[in-house]
């Protein structure tokens, strides 16, 4: 009889062992994807995808990670070269304030688009915006966390 | 230069034409054509996580089994092994490497982790079921009928995070979604029929069903939409009276609305788990949306005038709190499934009686009334012990955190408003219940996730997770802009330029 009553303890025990062996395997798993994320170069606050672009100058699929202000035209200065006839040399601004993206058109020939409508002065944006300038869209994106 | 018109004639949905290679990923996430399958894609976190609950759900089975022929308190249908009812448990496994199979099919990169933690807590499910009274549920018995919930759950949630690939049929009508949410709520107070003086049951010829498990997912959906839509909005503007911050007043109407709703399920429906359920996602889901602590302060206000009025004027909400303030003045009444309760988790002390050792009936009764509904957590604390319901305690943890992980690494707000009100629903559910049979809130009936028994539950939660792991692939397109981003931008426009 002992020896059942310590067969039933065991397993009780071998029970809850496993539990917590699978609580633990998932929490490395968990913090293996933290450092992981945390140890990303840059810390990026959103990104540009770049869904069409004639002149393959930036290329269509190409994902652009954004700092806290971020200027776009054909200006060899942008922070992100748009080589399109269409585009002003200093086309637009994305700026990140506190909470929000914001679009500015820094007085284009041909202004900026978001979703299709024209802006002017200062727009916020959110996540998954199409902006368009000139030829070229693009689409702003959550950061990679 | 001559003045370019946009071009506003873009594909709405993805055509052939759709120019959506995003560089840097593996390409065999990507949809190949509808003529060759996806590469399969080894996941083998998940099998390694997998693998550990076999043998923890093996051990646990082995351990009821034991504890079963040696204390003679055996269910009546069951036979004596190794294994307490060995086909159901090895059924359920071969459900759970089933979907880990379509998955690794599927070819995706999605998360590894969910589906072994759910795997573990519908296991501990099937372990409770087992061992309580057969007859709780007709036909098949209550493990079998369990097994059964389990394994489409499970199924689900495969089939979701395989087929799921984009979320436009969701954002798109999500005033629709929000439409069919409200219908229910109202087809079940005129048609529903009364379980046990709450009408929250609907039943179509043979199936009955209870739609508030659907409709706390719609009402997600519907948050996720609108909260992604005029985030900005709500960011940017707001009305100040003195000190207080309040949302621009047109954006207020919606968020009393949703206080309205939740009131009015307490009313009719007497369902204050579901209210509190829906009322905490929504406040939860503001702020993940806005980052603004004074709009919850003012939805708790809110909540706390509500339930006084409530409190004040109808009866179930006043026994509610009086047994949750003092369950042993009435503990042979109102009080007595608390009382029961703080007993069961008081024998359970620190490692529990074992599985399959603690009070199964008292004088032909179960010891707590709705054991297996409303109070697994309360068993499972008898049976486990502290140590358990900690571990258990610990997967919900994992599943909110894996959901919260996926919402911070999504593409766009709908994504990450919508994978984290699909966690948070799972994580408040568990608290809201755990914490109910704990005495530390008043008692509200709602399932435990994964844990109690009934289908529409466990279905209902099977399409959340099922929904995380689709959310989770980061390669999904996002889909084009849609008529009513474009409106949003207006409203943005015209306030912006101001």
């Amino acid at each position: 009889m002992d020896g059942t009553i310590i067969a039933i303890w065991l397993l009780r025990l071998l029970f809850l062992a496993g539990l917590y062996l699978f609580l633990w395997s998932v929490v490395r798993v968990l913090l293996r994807d933290l450092r992981a994320a945390a140890s990303d170069p840059g810390i990026e606050v959103g990104r540009l995808v770049v869904l069409e672009s004639p002149s393959g100058e930036p290329v269509v699929g190409a994902g652009f990670s954004l700092d806290a202000v971020t200027t776009l035209g054909r200006d060899v200065n942008a922070t992100i070269l748009l080589d399109d006839e269409f585009v002003s040399a200093m086309h637009a601004a994305l700026t990140y304030r506190g909470r929000l993206w914001y679009l500015e058109d820094l007085g284009s020939t041909n202004g900026s688009f978001v979703n299709g409508s024209p802006v002017d002065g200062l727009a916020p944006l959110a996540f998954g915006d199409e902006l368009q300038f000139g030829n070229v869209r693009l689409r702003l994106e959550r950061a990679r966390r | 230069m001559t003045a370019v018109v946009p071009m506003n004639d873009v594909p709405m949905n993805d055509g052939p034409m759709n120019p959506l290679p995003i560089t840097g990923l593996d390409p065999h996430a990507r949809r190949g054509g509808h003529a060759h399958l996806p590469r399969p894609r080894p996941r083998p976190r998940e099998f390694g996580l997998l693998a550990i609950v076999t043998a923890t759900l093996l051990l646990g089975s082995a351990s009821l089994a034991a504890t079963r022929a040696f204390g003679g308190t055996i269910a009546p249908g069951l036979d004596r092994g190794l294994l307490a009812d060995g086909p159901a448990l090895l059924g359920y496994l071969a459900s759970l490497f089933a979907a880990h199979i379509l998955l690794i099919l599927s070819g995706r990169r999605t998360d590894q982790v969910l589906l072994p933690t759910i795997g573990l807590l519908g296991g501990v499910s099937l372990l409770l079921m087992e061992r309580l009274p057969q007859t709780l549920a007709g036909g098949l018995g209550l493990g079998r009928t369990q097994l059964v919930w389990l394994a489409l759950s499970i199924l689900a949630i495969a089939v979701i995070g395989t087929i799921v690939r984009s979320d436009a049929w969701l954002r798109m009508y999500k005033y629709t979604w929000a439409a069919i949410g409200v219908g229910l709520l109202l087809i079940t107070f005129v048609f529903g029929h009364d379980v046990n003086g709450q009408r929250l049951t609907l039943g179509i010829g043979p199936v009955s069903g209870q739609p508030s498990e659907l409709i706390k997912i719609l009402l997600v959906v519907f948050l996720a939409g609108y909260l992604s839509e005029n985030r900005a909005l709500l960011i940017e503007e707001s009305t100040k009276i003195g000190p207080i911050r309040l949302p621009p007043i047109p954006y207020l109407a919606p968020m009393i609305a949703m206080w309205a709703i939740a009131l009015a399920i307490v009313v009719i429906q007497k369902d204050l788990g579901a209210a509190l359920l829906f009322f905490a996602v929504f406040l939860l889901l503001l702020y993940v949306a806005t980052a603004r602590a004074s709009f919850v302060v003012l939805g708790l206000i809110a909540f706390l005038v509500g339930g006084a009025v409530l409190y004040a004027f109808l009866p179930h909400v006043q026994v509610r709190v009086d047994i949750w303030l003092d369950p042993f003045a009435t503990a042979s009444g109102s009080g007595y499934q608390i009382v029961q309760a703080l007993h069961a988790f008081a024998r359970g002390g620190l490692l529990g009686t074992g599985l399959g050792a603690g009070l199964p009936m008292i004088g032909g009764a179960l010891p707590i009334p709705a054991l297996h509904t409303d109070f697994p957590f309360a068993a499972l604390g008898e049976e486990m012990g502290l140590v358990g319901i900690l571990g258990i305690l610990g997967l919900y943890l994992v599943v909110i955190e894996r959901g919260l992980r996926i919402a911070a690494s999504a593409a766009d707000d709908f994504r990450a408003i919508l994978a984290a009100g699909l966690s948070l629903i799972i994580g408040v559910q568990a608290f809201i219940i755990a914490a109910g049979n704990l005495k530390l809130i008043p008692l509200t009936g709602i399932t435990l996730p994964f844990i109690s028994y009934g289908g529409s539950s466990l279905l209902a939660s099977g399409l959340i997770v099922g929904l995380l792991i689709a959310l989770s692939d980061r390669t999904a397109e996002l889909p084009a802009v849609t008529g009513s981003a474009q409106r949003s931008l207006r409203r943005r426009q015209n306030r912006g330029s101001a």
